[in-house]
């Protein structure tokens, strides 16, 4: 008898401890449900420094509209992810950042995405004040599906003027100009390029460049399509050949994979003068002129990717990252308010707070505020070089799906630090899943 | 009813809770993971049925066998090389002397520390152009530490070891200050020096002790996944790839969540052998108290 009491009674404490976990869960539930709220649009974002322009923009959008904007922000490692993995529940955004691309395309495939056809009917200013190089990037199988809503990132060759004087050299505007100048700055004792070789995608730039030098643009749009015979190609085989040229001849030192960008590493090497070239993102500006104010003011150069002789490629053209973009989910209740939000990203106020802190944005207002820049001469170079490229390649782990980006990452490691050829390369690429 | 049958074995209710939150959190996940394993599935829409494309393609996968490798490496390496320093310092530490004691104070603080915040402290102490290694070429040669397969794990074991060590420690010296004195008077009299005294007393008494710790260790190394994210990332290539980080690679990278899966699964499956495997060899299973007169 007395046992069946204390039965009971563990039963109860237990039923009692168990309902509490449920109710628990239960709690979290509804407030997910709460997110859902008809009287909202939830805007999703990277979170990073630049929150704060998307901040006062919503602020904007809310003194006017009924329907209120509300902004959520993912820390930048995770936001591919995390994307991944709400985009389609209950929790899903109705307006979210993104890198165009083979970013938005699984969600394209997946019929999760609004194409903004009607809106730019509506106001085809939604189009028309965009660069037209930047706002294709977000074009999935010729349907627009993103408003580019930050700064351009093109990649440049970035150097340290001091170095290059030193060694005799001047900045390459040919690829034999820039073999010539590895071999003199290896003399000098200097490693002629920073490269942060850990992160894996600053070696990818490389790739981007050459391919695009030699072969001109056309190739990789046709492999990222799904051309697997592109990568066997002579021109491919040329382009993998002129990069064996580079590494072999000592131009990345030899303890690149041990050096990260991404931990202030490589732009540590260029600003104290043990590197002389890094070729990086635009965003190497204001790394470096947090870290090194003085160098910035100084010594450092900057200037367009060299040219190959005889390649393809115009010498004009660009690779980067060409903005990030809004793209709208089909399953928003209130596509007028959206729409209406979207209208901000080309307004004077926009690109205001952009310049203002740093960025460049890539709508056709721009140029009239550019010498309210925090750099103008800079943010002048890059909007001439981006608005007078005849293409601008998308980074290459952006324009194929995520799925891509591990064996890509993997591939053009290998290919560098010799743990594979150029067949092996190209098998690796034949690999990669179709945009 | 007399005292002696109301002083049972506690009612099954006991271990409701405990079974529920394994039910909860181990077992409907893992029956999920098999479902899973078996589907296509990119986290968007729902899981479509494959059957056993993503096992045929793992199993053909070099990445995968070679993770498996990768994994067993480490583990044994961290075996190997955790189990002797966790000992000799244990039994010192066990001393009780007060220099010990405020040593084995700081030997502990590693262990205090996330596993985060160390990797990415050693990640940076090994730079090679402005850490260490830039300054003992003579050692580090060009510093290219990530780069090479055999210095990128061998920096894997060596920051867990700094982590761990002191773990294994304190389970040593707690079980060395068990050892009964008299057994060591007795062998000072027959004639024992320290050294015997170590191999032949400290030693066997710790045996249960190793096999802890060893268990403790071997789960621990298959499992490996905070050290590689940060320091290596797998790489270079894929040569330090353990089974753990490439399946979250499959699942949070690639999103292929059905791959992720299998890995995950086999993982399971190889940890599961290499226990049982370690129970049997060890009669863990059967383990009987050393103690004098117990």
């Amino acid at each position: 008898m007395k046992r069946h009491i204390r039965l009971l009674r563990t039963a109860v404490v237990g039923g009692a401890s168990l309902a509490l976990t449920l109710s628990l869960a239960g709690c979290g539930g509804s407030g997910d449900g709460a997110g859902g709220d008809s009287d909202t649009i939830r805007v999703l974002v990277y979170g990073d420094a630049t929150n704060k322009v998307e901040k006062q923009l919503v602020d904007t959008f809310n003194k006017t509209s009924k329907v209120k904007a509300v902004l959520d922000t993912i820390p930048g490692a995770d936001y591919q992810s995390k994307l991944q993995t709400i985009i389609s529940g209950k929790q899903a955004p109705d307006v979210f950042f993104n890198w165009g691309g083979g970013s938005i395309k699984p969600f394209v495939d997946a019929g999760l995405l609004m194409p903004l056809d009607d809106f730019i009917a509506k106001d085809p200013k939604l189009k028309s004040d965009f660069l037209p190089s930047v706002f294709d990037t977000a074009v999935v199988d010729g349907k627009p599906y993103g408003v580019p809503m930050r700064g351009t990132q093109p990649v440049l060759l970035f150097s340290n003027e001091k170095v290059l004087e030193e060694a005799g050299v001047t900045a390459p505007r040919t690829w034999d100009e820039l073999l010539a100048a590895v071999k003199a700055l290896k003399a000098k004792g200097v490693t002629p390029i920073a490269l942060g070789g850990g992160d894996k995608w600053p070696t990818q730039m490389w790739f981007q460049y050459v391919y695009d030098r030699v072969a001109g643009p056309e190739l990789f749009a046709k492999a990222v399509k799904g051309d697997k015979d592109v990568w066997a190609s002579a021109d491919s085989r040329k382009a993998l050949g002129m990069l064996k040229e580079l590494i072999d001849a000592g131009a990345f030192g030899t303890n690149y994979d041990s050096v990260k960008f991404t931990d202030g590493g490589s732009p540590a090497l260029l600003a104290t003068g043990k590197a002389a070239f890094e070729l990086m993102g635009s965003w190497e500006y204001s790394t470096l002129q947090d870290a090194y104010p003085d160098f910035v003011k100084s010594d450092l150069g900057y200037g367009a990717f060299p040219a190959v002789t005889g390649g393809k490629g115009n010498g004009d053209n660009i690779a980067g990252n060409t903005n990030n973009f809004y793209s709208v989910l089909k399953s928003t209740e209130h596509p007028e308010a959206v729409a209406e939000f979207l209208k901000l990203m080309y307004s004077d106020e926009f690109v205001k707070a952009q310049l203002a802190i740093g960025n460049l944005p890539t709508t056709t207002n721009t140029p009239k505020f550019l010498d309210t820049a925090a750099n103008p001469e800079y943010s002048k170079y890059q909007y001439d070089l981006v608005k007078k490229a005849p293409a601008f390649q998308l980074s290459w782990d952006q324009a194929f799906p995520p799925a891509a980006t591990t064996t890509l990452h993997q591939a053009v490691q290998q290919f560098f630090n010799g743990q594979s050829d150029a067949d092996a390369f190209i098998a690796a690429m034949q690999s990669l899943p179709a945009a | 009813m007399t005292p002696a049958t109301g002083v049972g074995r506690p009612g099954f209710a006991w271990a409701a809770p405990a079974a529920v939150f394994f039910g909860l959190f181990a077992l409907v996940p893992l029956l999920l993971v098999v479902v899973l394993s078996f589907t296509r599935w990119n986290g968007l829409g729902s899981p479509e049925f494959a059957g056993l494309e993503n096992w045929s393609k793992l199993l053909d996968d070099p990445v995968m066998v070679k993770s498996l490798w990768l994994s067993l490496v480490l583990t044994v390496l961290g075996v190997v090389v955790q189990t002797p320093i966790s000992i000799l310092l244990g039994v010192w530490a066990a001393g009780h002397q007060r220099n010990r004691a405020v040593l084995s104070a700081i030997y502990f603080v590693p262990l205090l520390l996330s596993i985060t915040a160390v990797s990415v402290l050693w990640r940076a102490v090994l730079d090679p152009n402005f850490g260490v290694p830039s300054q003992a070429t003579w050692l580090f040669g060009d510093g290219n530490l990530f780069g090479v397969q055999a210095s990128a794990l061998g920096v894997l074991v060596f920051v867990s070891t700094w982590q761990f060590t002191p773990l294994h420690t304190l389970l040593y010296q707690g079980a060395a200050r068990a050892v009964p004195q008299v057994l060591y008077q007795a062998a000072q009299i027959d004639g024992a020096g320290r050294v015997r005294q170590f191999f032949h007393i400290t030693l066997p008494q710790l045996r249960n002790t190793v096999v802890t710790s060893t268990i403790l260790m071997v789960v621990g190394g298959l499992t490996t996944f905070d050290t590689v994210l940060i320091l290596t990332q797998g790489g270079p290539g894929t040569d330090t790839t353990n089974s753990a980080y490439y399946m979250y690679q499959k699942a949070f990278k690639s999103f292929d969540f059905g791959t992720a899966s299998a890995i995950a699964l086999l993982l399971v499956l190889v940890a599961s052998l290499v226990s049982l495997v370690m129970v049997r060899l060890s009669g863990y299973d059967k383990m009987r108290s050393t103690m004098e007169g117990v």
